[in-house]
């Protein structure tokens, strides 16, 4: 009896459908092709795929929170491109570009955030145009071309972000370290700290965390600054690791975060998020994407099963949320 | 006569060029249940939220147990002691009954750095609330409140309220959409908020719920307090319904004395 009932509120959980998916997702195409679990192929899907999960970590507090936020992705871009810029003009260090690439994702999210909560203009148009500017400012600086970057060579900077090693088979990058440090911490923010409490309500119910004195627009506020952060970082490790600095680059990762978050079961209109789920979210894209490669179908086609998926784990997500109302 | 609870003197509020409160006089006593009526647009829904600080007055003062105070906003309110309970938009569906209790005001584990809410005493307390205030199922206090009736949510709220010591609990429409029991329960919760030290004001459209649980009447009409001593056990709701509607002044002023306080 007691078994029984762990096992059905395990299965109430939000993260049971992700998880499920997941592990039938690997089982189908290791089953294809054995080369699907091949060290290589772990090691190169794992690569990238942190890069994308630091920023999906932060929009997953942020879309809580009832925000999101689609300038992640030209923030991706540019961030690199502000740094390396700064470096080869001689002006700064690649470290000292690094701060200062940070900080200026630091006042857009501030922007963001401002846009949002003081002028009360939806997330999705103030993003949107956000968007645009970074995107532009990144082309417009360098006229549309990549930057060289083939200096990093022996930086720490280099070294502490994607420092790679090897375990056994697997070639591990330290940017795998930081997203688990980052996951770990986001979800303790989310689940046990009291910001947790003041972001789900914040996006539950926003007047009545107002008129229980949380401050709803500094925590909102808050988490742009560090969607746009997490970006920023992600873009400078993804350029590190592949030596580019390319302004195009992270153009429609914003779309697939929030593919990512709304997969693992954090509401999209806010109030309800998981680090749990997003993890298995972001890896489900990911998996999804090397896979259909991998067992040969043509790469033109992932967008076909990522909507197949989205869609699918929307009506699953819905009806438990249906059959949670209803109390059963 | 002590000094009220609350006393609000001579409030104004105008919306443009609409007038939503005409020189209104209103009090609540220490521990005492207010029934605030009147019809649709008489004023009682704009009383309110001046009370709670939800809308800034034109003109006119309210003071607290004597002390002139300034609400200009919800959270002005509840540091008064003020607490406003509307039907839904009080509590977070999404978070737990114990998360809602302590919003903005978590209790926190040591070392305090880490930020972390002590989740075991938010549930021992919450659990020891919800008998209080009268829940008789036993619901955990970990249950999102989306799961929960109408009339759990109310109690919720009320027991938010008592624990953090309001002294002035405001129930608007508290009983609308509920079900006999339901509303019974939720009733119950107002008495033992009285007798627990605390004043509330009630709001609702169902005279005889009123009739039920309040120690006076007060009535709106057209921006005014037209009667503020109405005694619910001597008088009938015929009566009450007639001061309401404003069938005839004369009746009125037969029943009652026009917009002058009794006390304070």
């Amino acid at each position: 009896m007691e078994n029984r009932s762990l096992i059905q509120r395990l299965i109430a959980r939000p993260e049971f459908g992700p998880f499920v998916l997941l592990i039938i997702e690997i089982a189908v195409f290791w089953s294809i092709n054995h080369d699907f679990l091949s060290p290589q192929n772990i090691s190169n899907t794992l690569a990238f795929t942190v890069e994308l999960g630091l920023i999906a970590l932060a929009m997953t507090l942020l879309m809580t929170s009832g925000e999101f936020d689609l300038s992640v992705g030209s923030l991706f871009g540019f961030s690199p491109v502000l740094m390396w810029t700064l470096f080869n003009s001689g002006l700064t260090s690649l470290e000292v570009g690094f701060l200062a690439a940070l900080l200026v994702a630091a006042l857009i999210g501030l922007v963001n955030g401002w846009f949002v909560t003081q002028l009360k203009i939806p997330s999705f148009l103030v993003t949107l145009g956000m968007l645009l500017v970074v995107r532009g400012t990144a082309l417009f600086v360098t006229d549309g071309f990549p930057q060289r970057t083939w200096s990093a060579e022996g930086s720490w900077l280099a070294e502490v972000l994607v420092g790679d090693f090897y375990v056994g088979p697997f070639r591990i990058y330290m940017s795998l370290f930081w997203f688990i440090a980052a996951a770990i911490a986001l979800g303790y923010v989310l689940t046990q700290s009291r910001t947790g409490n003041w972001i789900q309500a914040a996006g539950g119910n926003p007047n009545a965390a107002r008129a229980r004195g949380v401050n709803v627009n500094g925590v909102k506020i808050g988490l742009f600054i560090l969607s746009s952060l997490m970006a920023s970082l992600a873009g400078v490790i993804s350029s590190l690791r592949t030596s580019a600095a390319n302004p195009n680059s992270g153009t429609g990762y914003e779309l697939e975060v929030i593919a990512m978050v709304v997969i693992g079961g954090t509401a999209l209109t806010g109030g309800r998020g998981t680090i749990i789920g997003t993890v298995l979210g972001i890896l489900i894209l990911r998996v999804m994407r090397n896979g259909i490669v991998l067992i040969g179908v043509p790469g033109l086609a992932y967008n076909i099963f990522i909507g197949a998926i989205i869609l699918g784990m929307m009506a699953l997500h819905s009806w438990l949320e249906r059959r949670h109302q209803a109390g059963t | 006569m002590a000094e009220p609870l609350v006393r609000m003197t001579n409030i104004k509020k105008s919306y443009g060029r609409v007038q939503a409160l005409e020189d209104a006089n209103f009090h609540v006593n220490e521990r005492e249940i207010v029934g605030l009526l009147g019809d649709n647009g008489a004023g009682k829904s704009t009383l309110i939220k001046v009370l709670s600080g939800a809308v800034p007055l034109t003109s006119g003062d309210i003071f607290i147990r004597g002390k002139k105070v300034n609400l200009r906003r919800t959270s002005d309110a509840i540091a008064h002691g003020i607490e406003t309970i509307y039907q839904d938009s009080a509590l977070v569906t999404q978070l737990s009954i114990a998360r809602n209790l302590f919003l903005g005001r978590e209790p926190i584990k040591p070392p305090r750095f880490l930020n972390r809410m002590d989740q075991e005493a938010m549930n021992v307390v919450a659990r020891d609330l919800l008998k209080q205030v009268g829940i008789s199922k036993n619901i955990p206090p970990t249950t999102p409140i989306g799961s929960l009736s109408g009339g759990e949510r109310q109690a919720v709220a009320i027991a938010r309220a008592m624990h953090f010591d309001s002294d002035l609990i405001i129930l608007d429409e508290p009983t609308n959409n509920l079900g006999v029991a339901e509303t019974q329960g939720v009733l119950s919760f107002v008495r033992n908020a009285r007798d627990s030290g605390h004043s509330c004001i009630f709001i609702a459209h169902n005279i005889h719920h009123v009739f039920q649980v309040v120690d006076r009447i007060v009535v709106m009409r057209r921006g005014k307090v037209v009667a503020d001593d109405i005694d619910p056990k001597k008088t009938s709701v015929a009566e009450v319904e007639r001061i309401i509607t404003g069938m005839s002044d004369k009746e009125i002023r037969d029943a009652i004395i026009e917009g002058r306080p009794s006390h304070g």
